[in-house]
């Protein structure tokens, strides 16, 4: 334990996802040996950040104002919904360019390790999206793992009563992975073959 | 499959072992206890599973003054050789190479080279309570097809996220989403039950047979699974709606894998209240030999056996006897702490003291018959 403002940015650090206190430790202390511009820079990429990006109304990708750039396009399929965890997920998908549709994102997987019930989740967001927008087809694209696969099967019960067509990726991702670490030839071929749930 | 040689760095008390030309067939390491030969089978049995069968931090394993331990070896298999490095920090994750090339998951390495290990910890699996023969269920799934490790932690991780669901529940209506972590159990509880299933129905007859020899009369090893059925699923899912009040009721998972036991009984007995001392050992001894033959069935090879101190608990009919069956197996690492306990047809004998070891000269084909008529030789590199 150290003393003043030191402690204050190990603490902060350490509450960032995936940092220990022995990273927050080695981040605060690679921080303040820093030219104080770098770390002028970085504070300053923070608050820009946080001011000027936003959360999509329609489908929680982040977005630089009201809506972001794929709902605000009007060439996209809007009666295909891709529904992934994180927007970073939504980014992997769209590399690949296999999604013609628009995207929904969750905001994470069910995970009462981690707290995350389906209530955290924007899954009435999306029922509501569904009925409203005369979806026909919604690809879930969660992760390959057990969360990811929790969550599939509950999105899916829940859109059943709806009678829109439910689909998964197709086995053949690394199964216990990330949709991230897939190349998109795998992706694609997930996708190509996504059965109906 | 053969140890070729080993090395063993800093680990526990073996600040520098090298053993080259290690033989096919029986490998005895002798020395008096604390000196060594249990750290020296366990670095062998590292090299095979990534992973100490005597403890789960590594902390103990790098010998005291330094920051690493390092197990290195040449394992030759049906399909190569494969040469394993490991270096094993006292905090963090050990790091792997095989051939030079680093690995990720352990996985990796296990489905190139199969070792089983017994050691006395194992008296548990007999004498312990179920969650010791779960273990040794798990690990017989795991040394039997390294592949289905993810099925193991797949079903341990959805135990661990429904049981926090209903931990955590603030007790009005029924947990949310309890109905996926429900599916998500069955599934994965079916998979690893019909793995657990199959592993027992190849291991049971080898381990009853291996006993049969020992002691003339016949041990039995039963699967007791928590759901049993044709259709595994359906089961499963009855039997969660039959308990579904009192799991509410407990907040824990009642159903399921993290249930089931292994029934061992000798004449008719319970092994785990009735066997004698020597049964109990020798029970254990042959769940692991049975194994080891499952394995053998299994890939068309055998597997390294590492024995850490097989006999002292047995009388000495059933010594002998087990001392006897160990010949024709492959190879075969034995730790003993008596010296006459060093089976007569030893085809090497490792003299261990102090973390170093000295291997026995042989004499006209035969080893000596003891440490002063030995001549010492072999010394490891980097000492004398
Ligand atoms: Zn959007």
């Amino acid at each position: 334990m150290y003393e003043g403002p030191i402690q204050d940015l190990i603490d902060e650090l350490s509450r960032l996802p995936g940092i220990g206190p022995k990273s927050a430790q080695r981040l605060a202390f690679h921080l303040v040996k820093a030219p104080a511009e770098e770390a002028k820079r970085l504070a300053e990429a923070i608050l820009q950040a946080k001011e000027r990006i936003f959360f999509c109304k329609e489908c929680g990708n982040v977005a630089e104002g009201d809506l972001c750039r794929i709902c605000r396009d009007e060439s996209r399929d809007r009666t295909v919904l891709c529904v992934v965890e994180e927007p970073k997920d939504a980014a992997t998908i769209e590399r690949a360019g296999v999604v013609r549709g628009r995207y929904h994102v969750l905001g994470g997987a069910i995970s009462p390790l981690d707290g995350i019930g389906p209530d955290d989740l924007r899954v009435q967001e999306l029922l509501e999206r569904v009925e409203r927008e005369g979806v026909s087809e919604v690809i879930i694209a969660t992760n390959p793992n057990l969360e990811g696969n929790a969550t599939a099967m509950y999105v899916a019960a829940l859109l059943k009563p709806v009678g829109v067509k439910v689909t998964r990726l197709a086995s053949g991702l690394p199964v216990g992975g990330d949709l991230e670490y897939a190349d998109e030839v795998t992706l694609s071929q997930a996708l190509e073959g996504r059965r109906e749930m | 499959m053969r140890v070729l040689w080993v090395e063993l760095r800093d680990f526990r008390n073996h600040a520098q072992t090298r053993l080259e030309a290690v033989p096919e067939g029986l490998v005895v390491a002798v020395g008096p206890n604390g000196e060594g030969k249990s750290n020296l089978l366990e670095g062998i049995a590292y090299l095979f599973l990534v992973a100490s069968p005597r403890t789960s931090t590594s902390e103990p394993l790098v010998r005291r003054g330094a920051e690493a331990a390092y197990a290195r070896g040449e394992i030759e298999a049906a399909a190569g050789r494969v040469l394993v490095e490991i270096e094993i920090p006292a905090r963090g994750a050990s790091r792997v190479q095989v051939n030079r090339s680093p690995v990720r998951r352990k996985r990796d390495l296990r489905r190139q080279v199969r070792a089983v290990f017994f050691g006395p910890d194992d008296l548990d699996v007999v004498r312990g309570d179920p969650a010791q023969r779960r273990r040794f269920l798990d690990e017989a799934v795991t040394s039997l097809w390294p592949l289905k490790e993810s099925a193991v932690t797949a079903y341990d991780k959805a135990l661990r996220q429904r049981n926090r669901l209903l931990k955590d529940w603030d007790g009005r209506g029924t947990p949310a989403g309890l109905e996926v972590w429900d599916e998500e159990l069955v599934r994965t509880g079916s998979l690893l039950t019909a793995l657990r299933a199959d592993a027992v129905s190849r291991v049971a007859p080898a381990a009853e047979q291996e006993f049969r020899r020992l002691s003339g009369y016949g041990l039995e090893c039963e699967y007791r699974p928590s759901v049993a059925g044709e259709d595994l699923a359906g089961a499963f899912r009855a039997r969660l709606a039959e308990r579904r009040a009192d799991e509410l009721a407990r907040r824990t998972s009642l159903v399921g894998p993290h249930r089931d036991d292994l029934a061992l009984a000798v004449r008719e007995l319970g092994a785990r209240a009735f066997a004698s001392h020597g049964e109990a050992w020798g029970a254990a001894l042959c769940l692991r030999l049975g194994l080891a033959e499952a394995i053998r069935a299994e890939l068309g090879e055998r597997p390294v056996l590492v024995l850490d101190d097989p006999f002292s608990a047995l009388d000495p009919r059933r010594q002998a006897e087990v001392a006897r069956g160990l010949s024709g197996r492959g190879q075969v690492v034995v730790s003993v702490a008596d010296e006459a306990h060093v089976p007569e047809h030893a085809d090497a004998v490792w003299d261990v003291s102090a973390g170093r070891v000295t291997v026995r000269a042989r004499t006209d084909g035969r080893r000596a018959s003891g440490v002063e008529s030995g001549v010492e030789q072999g010394r490891t590199p980097g000492e004398a």
